[in-house]
């Protein structure tokens, strides 16, 4: 009886994220460069962040863009708290100051939520002198 | 409630499945090293369905679960016939082999004129369901609770239920449940395939939160963390993978000071509990105590001694 | 076929050093029953004591050595002392999740202290390489399996020449009885965790200095490649441990030679997973019928 219960509970939650299907706006796809610096305390970074229409180069300017980090080795273990990126000088820029927990390689989370919703995501290797895009050797290597 | 408090919320329920997922395998017996291969194998499935085919998230996320499920019957035939440890590594070999893979596989559909779809080492972007289809993340974190709540519910009537005797039996003694007539590796078949499914719904609800994937994600650190889990809250009841998990993002948070040093602190923390309590905080004594506590609490309520008296 | 002989010679080396991980590695299941996922880590301690010396008091090869081996006892001892000793017979998950927190925990501490992504080892040998006939032989592996093999000849010697030797045989072959005749099980035990992480030492210096470098994914690799050797030569077995480290490497050398890197590791867990299907005792390990149980009743 209970589990009939259950099942009915389900595939009404089921059917309730199935409705709103394909209400597909025109999306502005996002694309990001990012550059970051270390800034004067260990751990902290400088990151400016350039936007653009991916389909058509504009900068997009306006966004409201916060940066979260995640580690791609251990996956939402980490929880570094977003920050608000600030718009920069010229159009399209944002300028965010993050404070990571180790070094190392670090997928950032660009989250738009303005006038447009998108996500772009970046993976970065953060050192504690530079900070590159992360390469793309996997494995138990013991070499870098 | 603000994002940040919603993201958190949600890699708990997300870990939460594949920590249930080592759980349910760990009840029978069995340990494995190697639930993160299903969760990635949800995860894929359920992201191609979703951002290559089209299809509705429930579809998708039920396909997940199949596939796992599907896989992890597989790989039980030829390992569930192996002996303890020789199980558990070879479920990290298999593991790691899914990672490999995935690092390999390659399928990619072109979509509003650009190409979407798992590339390798690249990963898998773009599985964009929740912003095609308006799902806010406060809706997604509904989504998430719902399952692992439905999740919940079906262990503790597993916990009633002969199966989960079963399972509980096989674990304490497996030669001794099968001289009382259960079809051991039948049964060890199932929990694993369950497990499987469990993890790949997981994988399958990561994909949609986090919209990108790739396989480096998928590696030995997410098995062991999800064996760990449940061995830290308790082996006793579903919730005790829950607790671990808790236990780990909560103190993850908590401890933000030591910035540097939570690994050093929480390593120290796991191995010190497991010498005090080797089956986890909620282990099975534990859950029996508790459970006493309640039944004597209700024994004294009105309609129990109403019941009482009328019985007798 | 020159191209295959090569790849088998340079296999043979590479794997003398697989070897030798996977002999400590199967010194203390064979004592212990239980796997340590901290013993990668361990060695990686070691490394970066040595590699700290090497940096910072611009120290010689054999200093580095020393301290590459004593970091990694100390650290094995750490791990002994609070993953392993205090676990009653019937933990044996707990002690292995117990050994990967501190796994995990070694890894930070090395990384706190040494943040870079590589550090600078000494290296093995400056000579060029050696040419037999139409085959290159590298002098650093050459080093690798002269030592490799000295030091496993060693290690055979002490369990068959000496006392310790014979108390450890003993709690490999039955702890119970052992500690019934009068063996001192406990202090073996940390005795041979101490001589595993020795051995484990040797071999990290031996791949990192013909690397000259070390990175902070040195710990998992060496736990990986130590456990896969040790399962495919088999458990428990001295011998097989050698062997699996040598099959291991010539299996490596030749998938990367054809198919590169990625398919290299795939090939190596793929042999891993069809040996334990196939013959879970390994090569030369005890047969499944001892098969160490983990459970609560284990051994």
């Amino acid at each position: 009886m209970t589990r009939a219960r259950l099942i009915c509970a389900l595939a009404a939650m089921a059917s309730a994220i199935c409705l709103p299907a394909g209400s597909a706006l025109a999306q502005v796809r996002a694309k990001a460069d990012v550059a970051c610096r270390p800034a004067a305390a260990t751990l902290q970074y400088d990151c400016t962040i350039t936007l653009t229409n991916s389909r058509t180069n504009e900068p997009l300017t306006g966004m409201t863009l916060t940066v979260g980090a995640d580690m791609p080795s251990m996956p939402m273990m980490h929880n570094v708290r977003p920050v608000r990126a600030v718009p920069g000088q010229a159009p399209g820029t944002y300028q965010a100051h993050l404070a990571l927990e180790m070094h190392g390689d670090w997928t950032l989370r660009l989250d738009l939520s303005g006038p447009v919703r998108d996500r772009v995501l970046t993976t970065m290797r953060f050192d504690p002198d530079r900070v590159m895009p992360a390469a793309a050797t996997k494995g138990p290597s013991h070499k870098r | 409630m603000d994002d940040y408090v919603i993201g958190v919320l949600s890699n708990i329920g997300v870990i939460s499945f594949i920590a249930l997922s080592a759980y349910l395998l760990l009840l029978t017996g069995e340990i494995s090293f190697g639930q993160q291969a299903f969760f990635a194998i949800g995860a894929y499935a359920a992201g191609i369905a979703t951002a290559l085919w089209g299809w509705p998230l429930a579809a998708a996320l039920f396909w997940g679960a199949i596939i796992s499920g599907l896989a992890a019957v597989l790989v039980g035939l030829p390992t569930l016939r192996l002996h303890g440890l020789y199980f558990a590594v070879a479920t990290l070999a298999f593991a790691e082999m899914v990672r490999l893979l995935f690092e390999q596989f390659r399928y990619q559909v072109i979509i509003d004129g650009e190409p979407v779809g798992p590339n390798g080492t690249d990963g898998f972007r773009g599985i964009r369901y929740i912003f095609e289809n308006d799902v806010g993340s406060l809706q997604f974190l509904g989504l998430i609770y719902a399952l692992l709540v439905a999740t919940l519910a079906a262990f503790m009537l597993l916990e009633r239920s002969r199966l989960g005797v079963a399972f509980r039996m096989i674990g304490e003694d497996a030669v001794l449940a099968e001289l009382n007539g259960l079809a051991v590796s039948r049964l060890k078949m199932l929990a694993a395939g369950l497990a499987g499914a469990l993890a790949g719904l997981g994988g399958g609800l990561y994909a949609h939160l986090t919209t990108y994937l790739e396989p480096r994600i998928f590696d030995v650190m997410l098995g062991v963390h999800s064996l760990a889990y449940g061995l830290i809250g308790g082996l006793g009841t579903a919730l005790g993978p829950l607790l671990g998990v808790l236990i780990d993002i909560g103190i993850l948070e908590s401890i933000r000071f030591f910035a540097g040093y939570r690994m050093i602190i929480f390593g120290g923390l796991v191995a010190v509990l497991l010498i005090l309590r080797p089956r986890g905080l909620l282990d099975e004594s534990a859950v029996h105590r508790i459970r006493r506590v309640w039944l004597r609490l209700l024994a004294g309520s009105p309609a129990t001694k109403r019941l009482n008296r009328d019985l007798t | 076929m020159i191209d295959f002989v090569q790849n088998t010679l340079d296999g043979v080396m590479i794997g003398s050093s697989y070897g030798l991980l996977a002999l400590g590695f199967t010194l203390i299941f064979g004592v212990m029953r239980r796997l340590n996922l901290s013993y990668g880590p361990s060695i990686m301690i070691g490394a970066y004591l040595g590699t700290l010396v090497y940096v910072q008091l611009s120290a010689g090869p054999l200093v580095v050595v020393v301290m590459t081996v004593l970091g990694a006892v100390l650290a094995g001892l750490y791990v002994e002392r609070l993953c392993f000793a205090p676990m009653g017979a019937g933990a044996g998950i707990a002690s292995m999740v117990s050994s990967f927190a501190i796994w995990m925990q070694l890894e930070q501490a090395a990384i706190l202290v040494l943040p870079r992504h590589t550090y600078p080892f000494p290296p093995l040998a400056s000579a060029d390489p050696l040419a037999l006939g139409p085959f290159l032989l590298r002098v650093d592996h050459l080093v690798m399996l002269a030592t490799a093999f000295a030091l496993s000849a060693g290690i055979h010697l002490l369990l068959y020449r000496s006392r310790l030797g014979l108390a450890l045989r003993a709690i490999i072959d039955n702890p119970t009885a052992a500690h019934l005749v009068g063996i001192n099980v406990k202090t073996a035990v940390t005795l041979a965790f101490a001589l595993a992480s020795a051995v484990g030492g040797v071999a990290g210096y031996l791949v990192l200095a013909a690397d000259q470098q070390v990175t902070p994914m040195f710990g998992m690799w060496a736990t990986f490649k130590g456990l896969i050797a040790m399962m495919i030569g088999g458990l428990g077995s001295v011998p097989g441990a050698i062997l699996g480290g040598i099959v291991l490497g010539i299996v490596e050398a030749h998938s990367q030679w054809y198919f590169g890197p990625h398919i290299r590791d795939l090939f190596a867990y793929t042999l891993l997973f069809a040996c334990l299907v196939l013959r879970p005792g390994g090569l030369l390990g005890e047969t499944p019928s001892r098969e160490p149980a983990l459970g609560r009743r284990g051994a």
